[in-house]
């Protein structure tokens, strides 16, 4: 391959891509071969309950954390081994940002700044008079809040291509978290710039997610577009005499004490769903994604 | 016309994209968005209502698809010329078909018989 076409290949590859990851703490297995890929301009919401191992998926992706198994790439390059170029070019925002805590933010976003070419000084400013945050302030006396507004601003003053967000609206406001998905969504949208962020709070990304992931005991139950995902997918609940007709699911299955069930079940390419919602009595309810995580998970 | 004319149920079964269209054909055939009305900007509605752009911008392809809108060189969207008069009785009866639809599934499971429900509903209609 010769350089021009080394380039293109880079630029054109996914931003972020994890081939059959795994990954155990002690016995516990907390990723069980993950494979995921984010398209350039996606944004993916990546949801999941407490201890479904989002966060060392996330740190798997980005090389923070060494997988037993599989492989991580950022910009096309092994996660473990990232070049600067391709840090330049990162946003993330972990959990809980504890970096730097004994500085002010002033002094960290001018710090940081000489280390990024497009360091945008002008957004630092307005964004953070907007929040009123104190710049003058050490980082270790600010709320869990303000502490993780300022995380995200220190993430987006660079411009990334890539913005990895750890559960960030987990400690913000209403106001303040409607502001941040307002963010995502425009610099997505215009800048092109690729998000992946998780999060349990499922309204968020019915907002700004372009695609979805569910990820379910360590395993990715589901990743498609989140419209798709609405259309394709419904509940069909059957009362307890026609129950045993119920079609198989490997998604959610779910018998109440009346011996009646809910399936999830998914439509055909017609848009049709299956045979056994015509049984007497049998219902069809489309879903949410939170009603449809809820029955997944469950 | 305003973003802000728009509502976005995020938590809603049904995907984005349709409920702008759903909106915009109702706003279309009720003569709120007359003929030639310029509409927001794909920016100013994903950013007045934190959605993603490229939910809006299928939102304004398809109703585009669909006659509604008309895109404008150098100006952006804006509401057809032909869409009010196109609109027949059975049509508008089209856009009211899921609500009633799920009004008569709703009186089913609640065991109501047609006669008191049909008897509210023509009380609602002549308010």
């Amino acid at each position: 391959m010769n350089a021009v076409a080394q380039v293109v290949a880079a630029a054109s590859a996914a931003p972020l891509q994890v081939r059959s990851l795994t990954h155990r703490y002690d016995s516990k297995v907390v990723l069980d071969h993950v494979d995921l890929a984010l398209q350039p301009g996606s944004v993916l919401g990546l949801i999941g309950r407490n201890g479904a191992g989002k966060s060392t998926l996330i740190r798997a992706m980005l090389g923070l954390l060494e997988p037993q198994a599989g492989e991580a790439l950022v910009f096309g390059e092994p996660a473990l081994k990232l070049s600067d170029a391709a840090k330049e070019r990162l946003g993330h925002v972990p959990q809980q940002p504890d970096a730097l805590a004994w500085l002010t933010a002033a002094q960290m976003f001018d710090y940081l700044s000489r280390f990024y070419p497009r360091w945008d000084h002008r957004f630092v400013r307005d964004t953070m008079q907007r929040w009123k945050i104190e710049a003058d302030k050490v980082m270790a006396k600010l709320s869990p809040g303000e502490r993780q507004r300022v995380d995200l601003v220190r993430a987006l003053a660079p411009q990334p291509e890539l913005l990895v967000l750890d559960e960030p609206a987990s400690a913000l406001d209403p106001v303040a978290r409607r502001e941040l998905l307002r963010e995502i969504a425009l610099r997505a949208g215009e800048a092109g710039a690729t998000v992946l962020f998780s999060t349990h709070i499922v309204s968020d990304l019915e907002r700004v997610a372009s695609d979805i992931a569910f990820l379910h005991d360590g395993r990715l139950l589901l990743h498609c577009p989140v419209d798709e995902t609405k259309e394709r997918y419904a509940r069909l609940w059957l009362p307890a005499n026609v129950a045993a007709a119920a079609p198989a699911s490997p998604l959610g299955k779910r018998r109440h004490e009346d011996g009646s069930l809910s399936v999830i079940v998914e439509c055909d390419a017609g848009g049709a769903w299956p045979e056994a919602s015509r049984l007497p009595g049998a219902r069809i309810d489309t879903l949410g994604l939170e009603d449809l995580f809820v029955e997944i998970a469950e | 016309m305003d973003a802000s004319l728009l509502t976005i149920q995020p938590a809603s079964a049904e995907p984005i994209y349709r409920q702008i269209v759903e909106q915009l054909r109702r706003l279309i055939a009720g003569g709120q968005l007359p003929p030639g009305e310029l509409l927001p900007s794909v920016r100013e509605v994903a950013g007045f209502h934190a959605i993603n752009p490229m939910t809006v911008s299928r939102a304004y392809s398809l109703a585009e698809s669909e006659g509604l809108l008309e895109r404008q060189r150098g100006k952006g969207m804006t509401v057809a010329a032909q869409s009010r008069t196109a609109l027949s009785q059975t049509q508008r009866m089209g856009l009211l078909e899921p609500q009633i639809a799920a009004l008569a599934r709703q009186a089913r499971e609640l065991e109501l018989p047609a006669e008191p429900v049909l008897r509210r509903l023509d009380k609602l209609l002549k308010e």
